[in-house]
């Protein structure tokens, strides 16, 4: 169960997780580009909003093909239960609240601070 | 329909539900509501005639019989009100359950095993979390009539128990459908009337020298509890909405066994051994039965069947009736401790009408038909001429009030008045939230 009002980054094992907003829908999507893994957390959106932009290598990764392999999530209201892959019961997972760059308009200020970000670290139950 | 009766329990006559035509009035209806209005006042109207409309796709015909109100059947199921039901149902329904649309929201690639895995946090968690309601009902300071507060709520349901479900019996789906009907057919004893969910029901009550007729206690339905209702009734009304259905009694099957567990053990701490808890035992056994069946049988034979289109409703549907569950306990524990501590709220409502301007002023008849309603906004009720009576729960004493008494009325909570004096007036001031 993730709190939306302090939270949007989930670490798995070694893999995170982000939440990424279209329209007026969260998903939580892998932050890692298919092409050599870079952060698509930090990407910029296109200007057309349909895809995003790796900061690593430039490498344009569709959001609807990101949306598509969303993990599964239920938001109500401000809470989200995501059912995480992989993980048994006592497998610990940390949460993390962090400034997801992906999800600012294409237009917005492109030098903002990724380390601007009031991070902490909590846990969740993984489901 | 306006009762037209001074009682503060309906009678036992189906067809007629007093909706308050005067606070019915105050209501706008040109804006949804909100997820945060659900025990609001425009709820509560909107719920009660709702739940009316629904109510009249089923049948209902009393204990006694229809000699005496065969006109109100008539009336009840006529033509014109199934013109006007049929003609503003989706409307209302948009209006009362729009904001789940926002609420709530699914996303992702979902599997049969994500599904699982979901639902079995959901339930984890609600067998884990305290009953706000059973709570409240252990801490009050008249527990007896906290519970039957309690009681009044599920008699929503419990006397007209799976009304709603029999909206999906019929069609042709599979395996599924036969499961469904499995926990049906337990709802209705068997064909044994004696043995029918709403007969022990009716037995739960009548232990506690309640009365046992449908609606008996409209009165005192609250907002939330109405609508979660009601909600039953939106996703199996709307076949499009069929796999929001499985989704919502699956949650609410499995999670009921474990709370009525918790609700005989607080009813026999109130009453000991004078209360019939047939009803609560039987649920307690049978719904661990229905909670695996409507998993294993439908939720997850569904998914499996219809694949990962569906998927999502199916766990919207647990999201949605956990959420309304939620609000539904929550509700009738603020009507629980708001009835429990009205000395406090008449020293709260004094110093309240010293701060305020003057209010509406509402003149009162002794034999006026008895109506409930809420507000909308924290209120002070001032009584300006005469004598009257509060009325805050189905089986408690009154509370007497006369000319310069006041009582504050957190919004969302629900009361009556009677005139004790042959005429009274008094004023309903809006106070500013602190």
């Amino acid at each position: 169960m993730i709190d939306l009002r302090r939270h949007n980054t989930v670490l798995v094992g070694h893999e995170r997780y982000f939440l990424f907003q279209t329209e007026t829908r969260w998903r939580m999507v892998h932050d890692r580009c298919p092409h050599r893994g870079g952060p698509l957390s930090l990407a910029r959106r296109t200007p057309d909003g349909r895809r995003l932009s790796c900061p690593w290598h430039g490498t344009k990764i569709g959001v609807a093909a990101l949306c598509r392999t969303a993990l599964p999530m239920v938001r109500s209201g401000d809470e989200a239960t995501v059912v995480l892959p992989g993980t048994s019961q006592d497998a610990p997972v940390s949460v993390i609240r962090r400034r997801i760059l992906a999800n600012l308009p294409p237009d917005a200020d492109a030098e903002t601070d990724p380390t601007d970000c009031n991070s902490s670290t909590g846990s969740a139950q993984p489901h | 329909m306006s009762t037209g009766e001074p009682h503060i329990l309906h009678g036992a006559n189906p067809y007629r539900r007093m909706l308050m035509p005067d606070a019915m009035s105050e209501v706008d209806f040109s804006a949804s509501l909100g997820a945060t209005e659900l025990t609001s006042h425009r709820s509560l109207a909107a719920h009660r005639v709702l739940g009316t409309f629904y109510e009249a796709e089923t049948i209902l015909l009393p204990e006694q019989g229809l000699q005496d109100l065969r006109t109100d059947f008539d009336l009840f199921y006529g033509t014109d009100l199934r013109r006007l039901r049929e003609s503003s149902l989706s409307d209302l329904e948009d209006f009362a359950f729009g904001f789940l649309d926002d609420e709530v929201d699914v996303t992702g690639a979902w599997t049969v095993e994500a599904l699982d895995a979901y639902f079995q946090h959901a339930v984890a968690e609600a067998d884990a979390g305290e009953s706000p309601a059973l709570t409240a009902i252990t801490a009050a300071r008249r527990p007896t009539v906290a519970a039957d507060t309690y009681l009044v709520q599920l008699a929503l349901d419990g006397l007209t128990e799976a009304s709603a479900m029999s909206k999906n019996l019929g069609g042709a789906y599979g395996p599924e459908q036969s499961a469904l009907f499995k926990i049906f057919i337990d709802e209705f004893g068997y064909g044994v009337h004696d043995a029918k969910h709403t007969t022990i029901f009716a037995k739960l009550l009548r232990s506690r020298s309640m009365a046992s007729h449908v609606h008996a206690y409209w009165n005192f339905y609250l907002a939330a509890p109405l609508a979660t209702n009601n909600y039953y009734y939106y996703v199996s009304r709307d076949h499009a909405k069929f796999f929001r259905y499985v989704g919502a009694v699956t949650y609410a099957e499995r999670v009921f066994a474990p709370s009525f567990v918790k609700m005989i053990a607080t009813y026999r701490e109130v009453f000991g051994d004078d209360v019939d808890l047939h009803y609560a035992d039987e649920h307690a056994h049978i719904d661990q039965h229905h909670g695996r069946i409507t998993r294993d049988e439908v939720l997850l034979a569904l998914a499996k069947r219809h694949g990962p289109g569906v998927i999502p409703e199916l766990a919207r549907g647990i999201a949605e009736a956990r959420l309304l569950g939620s609000w539904f306990d929550e509700d009738t524990a603020a009507q629980i401790g708001w009835a429990d501590t009205i000395g406090y709220h008449r020293e709260l409502g004094l110093k309240a009408a010293a701060e305020s301007d003057e209010g509406r002023r509402i003149d009162l008849a002794a034999g006026s038909p008895f109506g409930t309603r809420s507000h909308d906004r924290t209120t002070a009720l001032v009584v300006a001429d005469g004598e009257l009576d509060l009325v805050t729960t189905a089986t408690g004493e009154p509370d007497r009030m006369t000319r310069g008494d006041a009582v504050l009325i957190p919004s969302g909570r629900l009361y009556g008045l009677q005139a004790v004096s042959p005429t009274c007036t008094y004023e309903v001031r809006p106070i500013a939230d602190q």
